[in-house]
């Protein structure tokens, strides 16, 4: 009875609000520009009309070409199953933990690759390129960071993670859970081509990443790409919310508690969103060649978190 | 058993045989031949298996006792013997259907009679070396096994190349096989049996020696860093079947014999030891794939990969050697697990890579990346088995290669949990550095994958590629479907290395991979985390049917409109604007420079002015660190060394070189008067 | 309350991390100055607990004086030396930032090895506490051995000094009044000082790269 409830409310959330999460950030930084910036609903309304639209495929391309926005919103999709919005719900470890959720999105990532490559564009080879160098040096930084919260709870799957977290927010009871917050929020930028990394507004051969890999994509197999993009990041919003700020509503009739886990949810999806938004607007993009240090730096933090988690051991 | 036994032995032996009488049909023979060695490979797959299958102790297979002394030939079965063997008899099977049409590119210009001869006494030897029960006949078969391979690697003697890596490569392996006679001789100077078997009471000084020298000694044929100089060389200048075996199990045949003697023999006594394999694995596994991802060269591009693997492989066995020794067995049995479970994996995907390397060589003679391109469409089989099997090498589900490095990390989070302070910091440190090569090995893989594959040919010979013949296609099938397979149902895999711990470790961590046993669902469960790809899997399914069908609802007359890639308005985009495998891997090269010290040079040639110069010619080349800065330099020692002592070592006088043969009897004749005092 | 001390501590070490990752000079004056609060911050809350437990307030108004100064004062001071040199943007380290930051983490894990060899009574707690302080004090010293611009170096010393004030405040509450001020006075002289002697770098050799200072010798 729980599994059908819990995996359509997931599928929900990502569809429906991962969209208005880009939409918010796009307002903040509109705001910040003094500008009016587009709806909250844009994106929505973007993702419609490219599917109605016809695409148009390179004469190049193989089934690759073909399969890889399939892939990759699948697997964003499938990662998100993982990582449940709400305490309340009786979470499915859906064959896996946080281990087989990263690499589903490596698995994404892979195609998506292919699939700039494909083409025989000399954007996607680039956009393939930058982005794989990114990934493969923020993955330790990420895989540390997993493993530390995995080991303050004794295992790796994320249902273990999340009821040690009930009994308090790591953040309260063991403060060296910052570092991993703060390494964490940063491979959150990286992973999801935001500012201090990549741009997603620009098009400029100079400097996109994400987009270059996506130049030659149009209509549904564009719609697919971008929404498991939003998708991604939407993720990793909801591991920094669920995993650091754990809020449980103290309700004893389910209904009503499950419906204020989840406005709680998405309040807290929304603030991150506005301070991954504060982020883009006082940074600036790094040169690329500068993102090494940031993945240093995270990789440091999330090192150094796992070593305080030693010293006081709890 | 031994009726099983008997066949393998003798239809290996018929393969060799036969070629060398029907030497001049080479048609005929190649069939005759490639047949029998599948059959035998079959025989000795079975023979593997159902050893593996079945409770109970070694088996004999055969006993020889000649009246030489300290020569007998002794082979035993047990389980871990099992293991490799089973890798062993399923690479070869799929070798032995894929030379059937790759040796045909051979044919009129090498003896291919010696060379199938050669390559059936190569697995032969294997087959020793991984069944061996005594000391002397681990080392002839070893001895055997290092020849032949190189005899196989210099096959092709028309190339200077090739005998260049070949040279390099047997100087490497006689180096290690040097230390092991040293750590051979140790042991029966100390127990008196030359019987390979527990030594647990030697003192614990001569351990750690043995230690040091079987990791040196092993470690040069499985190609650890700073170890490794051979392995990109020799690799990639042998034919690809044989590529594909030596990369695909006789690297593992060190790592069988790492685990043989360090775990078996000396029963893993001292923790730092496998602190010091956690962190050669750590070292391998990250240089490894970086210098894959920097190589161009596709077969060389694989031969490092292989060391990554190593790495990996060695990962697990380094947590199982720290935590047997400090008594955590099930940890140990874990990491047991996934280091077996990997060295698996890595035979069939790896194998299969070679494979299809060989058939990427033999459809367009060149062995660089930057010259094919396109191929998904020329090759369209090939193309998608290559992916696959890139795909589980680059540890993505729902590929073996996934599970394998899951059950790595597990591992190293119990690992992490039963250590000591300093010994978690090297652990975590190994556990980033594994992600780090996960990263690379994606990069590297997408690199060689989508310019290879993708994209339009990037020369002639790539335009007028045809597919591989089906013997081809069919030798890499049998490789690529089972890595699915068992990313998919990994629990039989586990089961049956399960067996190893007993016999091993005397322990089970099999109550601990739990799983229902509802048919389709499987998965590997450990200490409250599981794993189930089946699950995953049908999960992407559905949601993927779902997709689709929705879209198509939404939208039902999806016409692609065909049209040319973006020009960005210039018109007429050729091969030659597109990505190449350098500048793909340009980022990285420039993040670690290091490492590679890459070098960049703008040349121009002579114009009419100095203001309009002519073709301008750009270089880029890296430094191949550990030769330019260890083995350059010590081999310029030697040299050196070697000139100025001919002098007064070899000095061409006669009397001299009689003067040493008798200083040596009368120190012999010395040492033997004192040791007849005591 | 302890917990909220943790964050602080830890905190402290993340700005010096952020100090070594950061390639500016108006940057880093400006992390310094993060770090000065939130070390004011840290005393704050230690006075306050002082406060109700003892009844003392010198702590309390130890955090007043460090707010003041360390917060404030100093580091106005550093940007009016730095708006007042002529300065080109160079490259201004000898290490590159990812390895300067993985030094910084080698450093932190010699202090905990070495703090945690202690035989001593020190509880968990304590020494969580000196591995994070003392790593500040290491990684403000490393940083004035990497740059090369004699600001980089007045702002290395300072966190050096935050550092070691952040030792005695966590394992021991904190050294005597007087002796403190004492510190923070001579600190105050010490930038306004070595400001004078930027300067003074400055108009002899057109740059205030510390390197230029080895043309002095004989």
């Amino acid at each position: 009875m729980n599994t059908p409830l819990y995996i359509l409310i997931q599928l929900a959330a990502a569809l429906l609000l991962a969209p208005l999460v880009n939409g918010v950030i796009k307002k903040v930084k509109a705001f910040s520009q003094k500008r009016q910036g587009p709806p909250l609903q844009q994106m929505y309304l973007d993702l419609y009309k490219l599917l109605q639209k016809d695409t148009v495929v390179s004469e190049t391309a193989s089934w690759v070409y073909h399969f890889a926005p399939y892939l990759n919103f699948v697997t964003a999709l499938l990662a998100f199953l993982f990582f449940p919005v709400t305490f309340f719900q009786q979470t499915i470890s859906f064959g896996g933990d946080i281990i087989l959720a990263v690499y589903l999105l490596g698995l994404g990532r892979f195609f998506m690759a292919l699939g700039g490559l494909d083409t025989g564009s000399t954007f996607g080879g680039m956009g393939a390129s930058r982005e794989m160098m990114i990934s493969a040096l923020i993955e330790p930084a990420l895989l540390v960071s997993l493993l530390t919260l995995g080991l303050m709870s004794g295992s790796t799957s994320v249902e273990s993670i999340m009821s040690v977290n009930l009994q308090g927010s790591p953040l309260s009871t063991n403060p060296f859970a910052l570092l991993i917050l703060i390494a964490l929020f940063i491979i959150l930028l990286a992973e999801t081509a935001r500012i201090p990394v990549d741009d997603p507004s620009t098009h400029l051969e100079l400097t996109m990443v994400h987009e270059a890999m996506l130049l030659e994509y149009s209509g549904r197999h564009l719609a697919l790409m971008e929404y498991a993009a939003v998708i991604k990041q939407l993720l990793f919003i909801t591991i920094l919310a669920n995993f650091f700020f754990p809020l449980e509503p103290a309700l004893a009739s389910p209904l009503p508690a499950l419906l204020l886990g989840l406005i709680v949810y998405v309040l807290k999806v929304l603030i991150i969103a506005v301070l991954v938004a504060v982020t883009e607007i006082s940074t600036v993009k790094l040169r690329f060649f500068s993102i090494p240090n940031l993945a240093a730096i995270s990789f440091v933090l999330s090192f150094l978190g796992f070593m305080q988690f030693f010293i006081i051991g709890r | 058993m031994n009726f099983l036994f008997m066949t393998t032995l003798v239809l290996y032996i018929c393969a060799a045989v036969l070629p060398l009488i029907l030497l001049k049909q080479q048609r005929v023979h190649n069939l005759c031949s490639n047949i029998l060695q599948a059959a035998a490979s079959c025989s000795a797959a079975l023979l593997a298996f159902s050893r593996l299958n079945n409770a109970g102790a070694a088996v004999e297979l055969m006993n020889i006792a000649s009246p030489i002394p300290y020569l007998t030939l002794t082979l035993k079965l047990d389980k871990l013997s099992a293991f490799f063997l089973f890798c062993l008899g399923l690479l070869s099977l799929a070798v032995s259907i894929y030379s059937i049409g790759y040796m045909k590119h051979y044919f009129g210009r090498l003896n291919t009679g010696l060379f199938s001869c050669f390559v059936n006494v190569f697995i032969l030897s294997m087959f020793f070396v991984l069944t061996a029960a005594d000391l002397v006949t681990f080392l002839i078969a070893w001895e055997l096994m290092s020849l032949v391979s190189y005899a196989l690697v210099v096959f092709e003697t028309n190339e200077p190349e090739n005998s260049k890596a070949g040279l390099l490569y047997i100087i490497m392996t006689h180096l290690g096989t040097a230390l092991l006679i040293i750590a051979f001789m140790l042991i029966y100077v100390n127990t008196g049996s030359l019987e390979i078997a527990n030594a647990s009471e030697l003192s614990a000084g001569i351990k750690n020696i043995l230690f040091v020298l079987f990791l040196l000694g092993f470690g040069v044929k499985a190609g650890i860093i700073p170890l490794h100089v051979w392995l990109p060389y020799a690799h990639p200048v042998a034919p690809s079947n044989i590529s594909a075996l030596m990369s695909g199990i006789m690297i593992k045949t060190a790592v069988y014999g790492l685990l043989r003697f360090l775990l078996v023999v000396l029963d893993a006594s001292a923790s730092w030891w496998g602190l010091v394999i956690l962190v050669l694995g750590a070292v391998a596994a990250v240089l490894g794939i970086a210098f894959a991802l920097i190589e161009n060269n596709y077969k060389r591009l694989l031969a490092y990969s292989s060391i990554e693997n190593i790495g990996i492989i060695l990962l697990g066995l380094g947590v199982a050697l720290y935590a047997q020794a400090g008594g955590h067995q099930e940890t140990a049995a874990l990491a047991l697990i996934a280091s077996l479970f990997h060295v698996f994996n890595h035979t069939l995907f790896k194998g299969a890579l070679f494979l299809g390397a060989g058939s990427l060589h033999q459809a367009l003679h060149t062995k660089d990346i930057e010259k094919l391109g396109g191929l998904m469409k020329k090759m369209p089989v090939t193309g998608t088995f290559m992916l696959l099997a890139a795909l589980s090498i680059s540890a993505l589900p729902p590929f073996n290669g996934f599970v394998s490095e899951w059950l790595t990390i597990q591992s190293l989070f119990q690992f992490l949990n039963v250590s000591s302070t300093g010994a978690k910091l090297l652990g975590m440190l190994a556990a980033a550095a594994l992600a780090l090569a996960g990263g690379l090995a994606a990069a590297c893989f997408v690199k060689f994958i989508g310019i290879s594959f993708l994209g339009l040919p990037r020369s002639e010979e790539a335009r007028i590629a045809r597919e591989a013949p089906v013997t081809m296609l069919a030798g890499m099938g049998m490789l690529v479907l089972p890595c699915l397979f068992l990313g998919i149902f990994p629990r039989h895999i586990a089961g049956l290395l399960d067996g190893i711990n007993q016999e091993l470790l005397q322990v089970s961590v099999f109550p601990l991979i739990k799983g229902s046993v509802i048919f389709l669902y499987y998965p590997v469960q450990i200490s409250g985390t599981a794993l189930a790809p089946v699950f995953a899997l049908m999960g992407g399914l559905i949601l993927y049917l779902i997709i689709f069908t929705v879209i198509h609802l939404l939208y039902p007359h999806p016409a692609d409109r065909i049209y040319k890639t973006w020009d960005c308005g210039f018109g007429g985009l050729n091969s030659r604007m597109q990505y190449t495998a350098t500048g793909f891997s340009k980022p990285l090269r420039i993040v670690f420079r290091g490492l590679y010290r890459p070098k960049r040079e703008l040349q121009y040639t002579e114009g009419p002015s100095p203001y309009y110069p002519g073709d301008p010619r750009y270089i880029v080349s890296t430094e191949p660190v550990f030769e330019k800065y260890i083995y350059q330099p010590l081999a310029g020692l030697v040299t050196r060394w070697a000139r100025r002592s001919r002098l007064w070592i070899q000095t061409g006088s006669v009397h001299i070189y009689l003067i040493y043969i008798f200083a040596v009897l009368i120190i012999l004749l010395v040492y033997n008067w004192v040791l007849g005092l005591h | 309350m302890e917990s909220f001390l943790e964050l602080l501590s830890i905190s402290l070490l993340i700005a010096a991390f952020g100090l070594t990752a950061t390639k500016r000079i108006r940057s880093y004056i400006s992390v310094f100055q993060l770090q000065s609060l939130l070390l004011a911050a840290a005393t704050m809350a230690i006075g306050i607990y002082n406060l109700q437990a003892e009844g003392v307030m010198d702590i309390l108004f130890l955090a007043v004086v460090i707010f003041i100064l360390k917060g404030l004062v100093i580091p106005r001071l550093l940007r009016n030396t730095y708006t007042k040199v002529e300065y080109t943007v160079e490259k201004d380290f000898f290490i590159n930032i990812p390895s300067a930051i993985m030094i910084s983490a080698a450093l932190v894990i010699l202090t905990y090895f070495t703090i945690h060899s202690l035989n001593g009574s020190l509880s968990a707690q304590t020494k969580f506490y000196l591995v994070n302080a003392l790593s500040v004090v290491l990684i403000g010293l490393f940083f004035m051995i990497s740059r090369k611009k004699a600001i980089g170096q007045i702002v290395g010393f300072l966190v050096l000094e935050n550092g070691l004030f952040a030792t005695a405040l966590f394992s021991a509450n904190g050294m005597p009044v007087i002796v403190d001020l004492g510190i923070l006075v001579d600190l105050l002289t010490a930038v306004m000082i070595m400001g004078m002697l930027v300067f003074r770098i400055n108009e002899t050799f057109d740059s205030i790269n510390v390197d230029r200072l080895k043309n002095l010798r004989g």
